[in-house]
């Protein structure tokens, strides 16, 4: 969670809310951020920690196991309307790449405001180019991108 | 209710530590903005 809270600034000038949840109670999330995150992330975790006890809210997302009695590795992007645009759920050894996330938020935000008429390929940075939907494009994909143009 | 891309996140309310402080969340008090929702493990496990 501090490779989340040392990308915040970056969340915030995205404009992205960020919460993390747990079914730790809020007390244990106090001696968390006290004891070893402030030591990661200047200042500890600037975001809500909630807590989820019983895993209520694991149940709902999908995200929680009955067996460990824990809400795995999910997260979730979702858009200003409440939508979910993005979802991706890990078992719990391997951590998540918080610059990934931050890329999808980056290229559903492009979408957005451009209201579909862009839309992103696979592996898109800012600045690299963006297909337009429409019959023009039908088989033509292959004239203005190519995956080797990710590199 | 399922969960699936394109559609409504459920709405929830929950209580939450916020720099030093105990208190709530209501995911749609941030209605208008974006949201990242992180669920994990649990505090103080390794990853």
């Amino acid at each position: 969670m501090s490779a989340v809270a040392d990308k915040y600034p970056v969340f915030q000038e995205l404009g992205v809310d960020v919460y993390s949840i747990s079914v730790d109670s809020q007390f244990v999330h106090k001696v968390w951020n006290d004891n070893e995150l402030s030591k990661m992330v200047e200042g500890g975790v600037p975001f809500p920690m909630i807590s989820d006890a019983g895993g209520n809210l694991g149940k709902i997302y999908g995200v929680y196991d009955d067996k460990a009695g824990v809400d795995v590795r999910g997260r979730f992007i979702i858009d200003p309307d409440g939508v979910i645009q993005g979802m991706e759920v890990l078992t719990p050894p391997v951590g998540r790449n918080v610059a990934e996330t931050i890329r999808q938020i980056k290229a559903f935000q492009l979408v957005r405001e451009t209201k579909g008429k862009e839309v992103t390929p696979s592996g898109w940075q800012p600045g690299k180019v963006t297909l337009n939907p429409g019959p023009d494009l039908v088989g033509n994909v292959w004239k203005v991108w190519n995956p080797k143009d990710n590199k | 209710m399922s969960i699936m891309v394109g559609r409504k996140a459920p709405d929830f309310e929950a209580p939450a530590y916020h720099k030093g402080k105990f208190g709530s969340v209501k995911l749609s008090d941030s209605l208008g903005k974006w949201v990242v929702l992180c669920f994990y493990p649990g505090d103080f496990t390794f990853v």
